[in-house]
C-alpha cells in the first residue's frame, strides 16, 4: 500500500513544476517590462519625493523626510498653486464627468439604430478619439484665437448680430478653464459613446418587448429599461472619466502652460512642470505620488460601489 | 487496442473537495463502459483523470498495462469527445479531424487518407472544407467523433457527447456511436447522466454517487439486482416505488402503511438474509411494471392521481397511506428531495407509479387495488440502504 | 468580450417603425446638429490647411475660402529639409511609425503571453501578480515620467527609448487576461489530448481565436503611442529623432504669431494615417473600445 501511494505526490509535483515553468516563461517578458518601466519608476518616484537633489551640482543627495509633502499644504507660495491646481482638477472633473457621460449616453441612444446617416454620425462622433491631443490643441487654439479673426469670436458675433465682444478665450482667467473643458469633451465623448453603445446592445430586447406589452411609453422605456440596463456601464464610464480628468496634462501644457494666473493649472501639469521645468524633482515626485494615491483611492471606492450594485 | 484499469483512484481538488473516493474500475478491450450518476457526482472528474486533464490525487490509472499517472494527455494516446464538442473554430472540418495526426508528424498523404476514411464513415465528406461554425449540431457531433476515430487511439473517452442534441437526433447518434465503437473496437469510457442512455449503450454500466462507485455491471443485472437503494431508484424509468414497510415477526406478512401483504415462503428461500429482518422495519421496492391491475393475488389499495396514457401502456400515479422512502442525491440535493416530498404531501402522497395495460378502466380519484408480484419485490436495509438478498 | 454588432438596433424601435412607418425626424435633426458640432473642427483643420496664411485665421470666412492652395504643404517640405538640422517630414513619419510598430507588435506578444499565463497557468503568486497588474493599470504615466527620465537618460535621442516604457503594459495584460479567462478551456483541453504542448496550443489554438482581443490591444495602444507627447518631449532634443507629435508641438509652441495654415497642414499629415486606418477598420476600432466596458 505504502509503496503504491507514495510515488504519486512526487509525480504530481513534477507536473505542476513543468506547467509553472512554462507559465513563468510566458510571464517573464511582459512582467519584467512592466516592473522595470512602471513599478520601479513608481517606487523611485516615492524615493525622489523623500530626497532633495540639486540637479547639475555635486552637492550630495540628502533625505528630507516628508518635507515636500508638507510643502504642498504649508509653503505660503506653493500651497496656493497646489490647491488651485487641485481645485481646477476638481472643477474639471465635476463638469466633464457628468456632461461628458450624459452627452455620451444621449448620443449613444441617438445612434443606436440603423441607417446610412446614423452610421455616418457614429463615425463622426468617434473620429476625434483618434486625434492626438497635440492636434486637438492646435485646432482649438485656432478656433479660440483672440480678436475678431478668431473663429469662435466671429461666429458668436454673427449669431448675436454684432453685439458680442470678441474674447481672449485662453487668456482670460474666467474663460480659459471652460475652454479647456470644451475641447476635452469634444475629444473624449466618442470614446464613452461607444462604451454606452455596447451597453445598450447588451440589454436584451425581450426587456423592451415586455415593457411594451405592459403599455410603457417611450419615457417609461427609457427610465425603466434603458437606464437600469446601463447602470454598470455608467459606473464604469464615470470611473474612467474621473481618472482621465485627474490626469489632464497635454492640453494644459500645450495651450496655456497653466495660465493665466494658474487658472488652468492641473495637478499633473504642476507635477511635471515642477520636476521638469523648475528642476524641483522631489516636489514634482511628491505631487505625483499624492495624485496616484488619490486616483487609487477613488477607483477602490468606485470598484466597491460597482460590486455592491452588482450583488 | 488495450484496456483501461483504475486502481483505488481518488481525487481531491485544490480547494479540498473530495470528488472521487477510491474507485476501482476496469474497462476491457473493446468494451463500451458507461459511467452514469446524478449531476455533480464526479463523472467528468473521473474521465478527466483518465484523460490526463486532472491530476490523480491517489491511486493508479493504467492503459494497455502501462501506468499513465505520469504522462501528459498527449502521451496517453487517447481520444476524447467533449460535451460541447470543442471543435477548433478556425479550422476546417478536415483540419479539425487531422490536427492530431499533423501533430504526430504523419506524412501528408497518410493524413489525407485517414481523414477521408473517417469522413466517409461519418458521412462528412462533403463538409470537409467547411468551418464548424456553419454545421448543424449533429454534424458537429460527427466531426468530434471523427477527430476521435482518426487517431486510432488506445481508448475513447466521451463526456456527455449527446446532451447538446435534440431528442430524436440523440437516439440516432446513440446507435451511430455504438456502431463506430464496435467497428473500431476500442475500450470506451462514456459518461452520461441519462440512465436511459446508459442502459441502452453500455456493455456494462457503472453507477456513481457522490464520488463513490455504487455498482458496476451489465444493464440487466443493475436492473434486476441493484446492490443498493440508490442504484435501484436511479436505474429504470419510471423509477422503482420505495416504501417503508415492516416485516411481521413470524415472517408471514409485510405491513405497508395500514395494509398487510402476505409473504410467500419462497421469498425467504430466494433471500436468506431476509430472515434477519423479522419484526423490523425495512424498505420495500416495487418496480412499476410489477404492479398490475388484472388478475388476483396480493394487492395494495391506492388512490389514483393523474394518468399518463402513452398508447402502449398507462402510467398510473397513485398514493398510498404508507411513507415513501426518498433517496437523497438522486437528481438534486437532499433539500430538493425534501421539498419534493412536501409538495407531494399536498397531493395526497401521489408518489407511486404503476405501469398497467392500456385501456384499463381506471379513473383519477378511484380507490384501486394494485396486484403486487411479491417474488419480484426488492428489500433494502433501512440504515445502510443495501439490498437484502 | 461581448459580441457587439455594429448595425445596432434593438427590436423595440424596429417593431414600432414597422407599425407606423415612423421616421424619427427629431432624432435626425439632433444628430445633424451634433454632427456639425463634432465635425466642424475637423473640417476647419482640413480646409484651413489648404488656405493662404491670411485666410486661415480670418473669422468665419476661413470656413468658406475663396481659393485653395498647396502652399502650406509646400512650405512645410521646404522648412523641414534636412533630417539633422530641422528634421524632415519623412524622418518624423519614420520615427512615429517605428515607435508605434515596436510598441504595438512587441506589446501584443509580451502582454498576451503574460495575460494568458495569468488566466490559465497555475503557479505560486498568481493572485498577487494579478492584483499588482490591476493597481498598476491606474497609475498615470505622467506620475512616473520623471523617474523614468532619470533611469533612461542614457538612451536619450534614440527611437528605442520612445517605445521602451510602453511595450509592457499592465492595461493590455489585463485586457488579455479577461479575454482568455472568458475563453472556454475545452479548446485547450482538446488540443492537449490531440498532443499539443502549451506553446503550440497558444500559437495554433488560442491565437487564431483571440483575434478580437489582439485587435483591441493593437488599436488602443496604437492610438495611445501615436499620440504620445510628454515622453518624446522629455527624451528627444534632436530633430532626427522627433516623432510627428513633437515636431508639430514645437511648431505650435515656438511661433509667437502662429502660422495656422502651415500647422494645419502638418496636423493633417499627422492625423491622416490614423484617420485612414480608423475609417478602414472602423468596426474593429469601435469594438475594441466597446470591449473595455465588459471589465469593471
Ligand atoms: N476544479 C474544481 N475544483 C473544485 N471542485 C471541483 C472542480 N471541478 C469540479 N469540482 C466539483 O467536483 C464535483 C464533481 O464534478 P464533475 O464535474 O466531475 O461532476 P459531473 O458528475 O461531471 O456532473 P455533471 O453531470 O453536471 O457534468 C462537483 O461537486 C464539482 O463542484
Ligand atoms: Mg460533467
Amino acid at each position: 500500500m505504502v509503496t503504491l501511494t507514495s510515488p504519486v505526490p512526487q509525480r504530481r509535483r513534477r507536473k505542476i513544476w513543468t506547467e509553472s515553468r512554462v507559465g513563468l516563461t510566458m510571464l517573464i517578458p511582459g512582467i519584467v517590462l512592466i516592473v522595470v518601466f512602471m513599478l520601479i519608476p513608481f517606487f523611485y518616484s516615492v524615493w525622489l519625493s523623500l530626497h532633495v537633489e540639486i540637479v547639475g551640482s555635486n552637492i550630495p543627495i540628502r533625505s528630507v523626510g516628508l518635507l515636500f509633502y508638507r510643502h504642498l499644504f504649508t509653503d505660503p507660495i506653493f500651497r496656493g498653486i497646489f490647491l488651485k491646481s487641485l481645485e481646477n482638477n476638481g472643477i474639471f472633473a465635476l463638469v466633464v464627468v457628468p456632461v461628458q457621460t450624459g452627452l455620451a449616453m444621449f448620443l449613444a441612444i441617438l445612434v443606436n439604430r440603423n441607417g446610412a446617416f446614423v452610421k455616418f454620425c457614429r463615425t463622426t462622433f468617434f473620429l476625434p478619439v483618434v486625434f492626438p491631443m497635440v492636434l486637438t490643441s492646435l485646432i482649438w487654439k485656432a478656433i479660440l484665437a483672440p480678436g475678431p479673426a478668431g473663429m469662435l469670436n466671429a461666429a458668436l458675433r454673427v449669431v448675436t448680430f454684432g453685439h458680442f465682444t470678441p474674447q481672449y478665450w485662453l487668456g482670460n482667467v474666467h474663460l480659459a478653464l471652460p475652454s479647456i473643458i470644451v475641447l476635452s469633451i469634444w475629444q473624449g465623448t466618442g470614446f464613452q459613446m461607444v462604451i454606452f453603445l455596447a451597453g445598450l446592445q447588451g440589454i436584451p430586447s425581450s426587456h423592451y418587448e415586455a415593457a411594451l406589452i405592459d403599455g410603457a411609453s417611450r419615457w417609461h422605456l427609457f427610465r425603466d429599461v434603458t437606464l437600469p440596463g446601463l447602470r454598470n456601464t455608467t459606473i464604469f464610464v464615470v470611473m474612467v472619466t474621473t481618472i482621465f480628468s485627474l490626469q489632464v496634462f497635454d492640453q494644459v501644457y500645450l495651450l496655456t502652460q497653466g495660465g493665466p494666473l494658474n487658472a488652468t493649472s492641473s495637478v499633473m501639469y504642476l507635477a511635471v512642470s515642477q520636476a521638469y521645468v523648475a528642476n524641483n524633482v522631489g516636489q514634482g515626485a511628491a505631487i505625483s505620488v499624492v495624485l496616484s494615491f488619490i486616483i487609487l483611492l477613488l477607483s477602490l471606492i468606485q470598484r466597491q460601489v460597482l460590486r455592491e450594485r452588482v450583488d | 487496442m488495450s484496456e483501461i484499469v483504475l486502481r483505488d483512484v481518488s481525487k481531491i481538488y485544490d480547494n479540498g473537495y473530495h470528488a472521487i473516493h477510491n474507485i476501482d474500475l476496469e474497462v476491457k478491450e473493446g468494451e463500451f463502459m458507461v459511467v452514469v450518476g446524478p449531476s455533480g457526482c464526479g463523472k467528468s472528474t473521473l474521465l478527466r483523470m483518465v484523460a490526463g486533464l486532472e491530476t490523480i490525487s491517489d491511486g493508479e490509472i493504467s492503459i494497455g498495462g502501462e501506468v499513465v499517472n505520469d504522462l501528459t494527455p498527449g502521451e496517453r494516446d487517447l481520444a476524447m469527445v467533449f460535451q460541447n464538442y470543442a471543435l477548433y473554430p478556425h479550422m476546417t472540418v478536415e483540419k479539425n479531424i487531422g490536427y492530431s495526426l499533423r501533430l504526430r508528424k504523419l506524412p501528408k498523404e497518410e493524413i489525407k487518407r485517414r481523414v477521408a476514411e473517417a469522413a466517409e464513415i461519418l458521412s462528412l465528406t462533403e463538409y470537409l472544407s467547411q468551418r464548424p461554425g456553419r454545421l448543424s449540431g449533429g454534424q458537429r457531433q460527427r466531426v468530434a467523433m471523427g477527430r476521435a476515430i482518426v487517431r486510432e487511439p488506445k481508448a475513447f473517452l466521451m463526456d456527455e457527447p449527446l446532451s447538446n442534441l435534440d431528442a430524436k437526433l440523440r437516439v440516432q447518434m446513440r446507435s451511430e456511436i455504438l456502431q463506430i465503437q464496435r467497428r473500431v473496437g476500442v475500450a470506451t469510457l462514456y459518461v452520461t447522466h441519462d440512465q436511459v442512455e446508459a442502459m441502452t449503450m453500455g456493455d456494462r454500466v457503472t453507477v456513481l454517487r457522490a464520488g463513490v462507485l455504487q455498482q458496476c455491471d451489465t444493464a440487466q443485472a443493475l436492473y434486476d439486482r441493484p446492490r443498493n437503494v440508490f442504484v435501484a431508484s436511479f436505474v429504470g424509468s419510471p423509477s422503482m416505488n420505495l416504501l417503508y414497510a415492516e416485516l411481521g415477526p413470524d415472517g408471514t406478512s409485510l405491513r405497508v402503511g395500514s395494509q398487510n401483504l402476505e409473504v410467500p415462503d419462497t421469498l425467504f428461500a430466494q433471500r436468506p438474509n431476509l430472515r434477519a429482518y423479522l419484526g423490523r422495519e425495512l424498505v420495500v421496492g416495487i418496480r412499476p411494471e410489477d404492479l398490475t391491475m388484472a388478475g388476483d393475488g396480493q394487492t395494495l389499495v391506492g388512490r389514483v392521481g393523474h394518468i399518463e396514457a402513452l398508447g402502449s401502456e398507462l402510467i398510473v400515479h397513485f398514493g398510498l397511506d404508507a411513507r415513501n422512502y426518498v433517496v437523497e442525491d438522486k437528481g438534486g440535493s437532499a433539500e430538493e428531495a425534501e421539498e419534493l416530498l412536501e409538495e407531494t404531501a399536498l397531493t395526497q402522497h401521489v408518489r407511486n407509479v404503476a405501469r398497467v395495460a392500456p385501456r384499463s378502466s381506471v379513473v383519477t380519484g378511484d380507490q384501486v387495488p394494485f396486484r403486487v408480484s411479491m417474488e419480484r419485490a426488492h428489500f433494502f436495509d433501512l440504515a445502510s440502504g443495501n439490498a437484502i438478498w | 468580450m461581448s459580441t457587439v454588432s455594429l448595425p445596432a438596433s434593438s427590436s423595440a424601435p424596429r417593431r414600432r417603425r414597422r407599425r407606423r412607418r415612423h421616421v424619427p425626424w427629431g432624432v435626425y435633426a439632433l444628430l445633424a446638429i451634433f454632427s456639425v458640432l463634432f465635425l466642424f473642427p475637423i473640417y476647419y483643420l482640413v480646409v484651413g490647411s489648404f488656405e493662404t496664411p491670411a485666410d486661415t485665421l480670418n473669422g468665419l470666412r476661413a470656413a468658406a475660402p475663396s481659393h485653395l492652395t498647396f502652399a502650406n504643404y509646400h512650405s512645410l517640405s521646404q522648412q523641414f529639409f534636412s533630417s539633422t538640422i530641422t528634421g524632415s517630414l519623412q524622418g518624423f513619419y519614420t520615427v512615429s511609425t517605428l515607435v508605434s510598430l515596436i510598441v504595438v507588435v512587441g506589446g501584443m506578444i509580451v502582454n498576451s503571453l503574460a495575460g494568458y499565463a495569468l488566466a490559465r497557468m497555475k503557479f505560486r503568486g498568481r493572485k498577487t501578480l494579478l492584483l499588482l497588474i490591476i493597481v498598476l493599470v491606474i497609475i498615470p504615466f505622467q506620475a512616473i515620467a520623471v523617474p523614468l527620465y532619470y533611469m533612461l537618460s542614457g538612451l536619450r535621442n534614440t527611437v528605442v527609448v520612445q517605445a521602451l516604457p510602453f511595450i509592457g503594459s499592465a492595461f493590455s495584460v489585463y485586457l488579455f487576461y479577461t479575454f482568455f479567462l472568458n475563453l472556454p478551456p475545452q479548446l485547450e483541453e482538446a488540443a492537449r489530448i490531440d498532443g499539443a504542448g502549451p506553446w503550440r496550443t497558444f500559437l495554433q489554438i488560442i491565437l487564431p481565436n483571440a483575434k478580437p482581443a489582439f485587435a483591441s490591444v493593437a488599436i488602443l495602444s496604437f492610438i495611445q503611442i501615436w499620440s504620445s507627447y510628454l515622453w518624446p518631449l522629455m527624451m528627444t532634443s534632436q530633430p532626427n529623432v522627433y516623432p510627428l507629435s513633437i515636431a508639430i508641438g514645437n511648431l505650435l509652441k515656438q511661433q509667437s504669431t502662429p502660422n495656422y495654415g502651415e500647422m494645419f497642414a502638418f496636423g493633417v499629415l499627422l492625423v491622416v494615417p490614423m484617420a485612414a486606418f480608423f475609417l478602414v477598420f472602423q468596426r474593429w476600432f469601435i469594438r475594441s473600445v466597446a470591449s473595455l466596458a465588459v471589465k469593471g
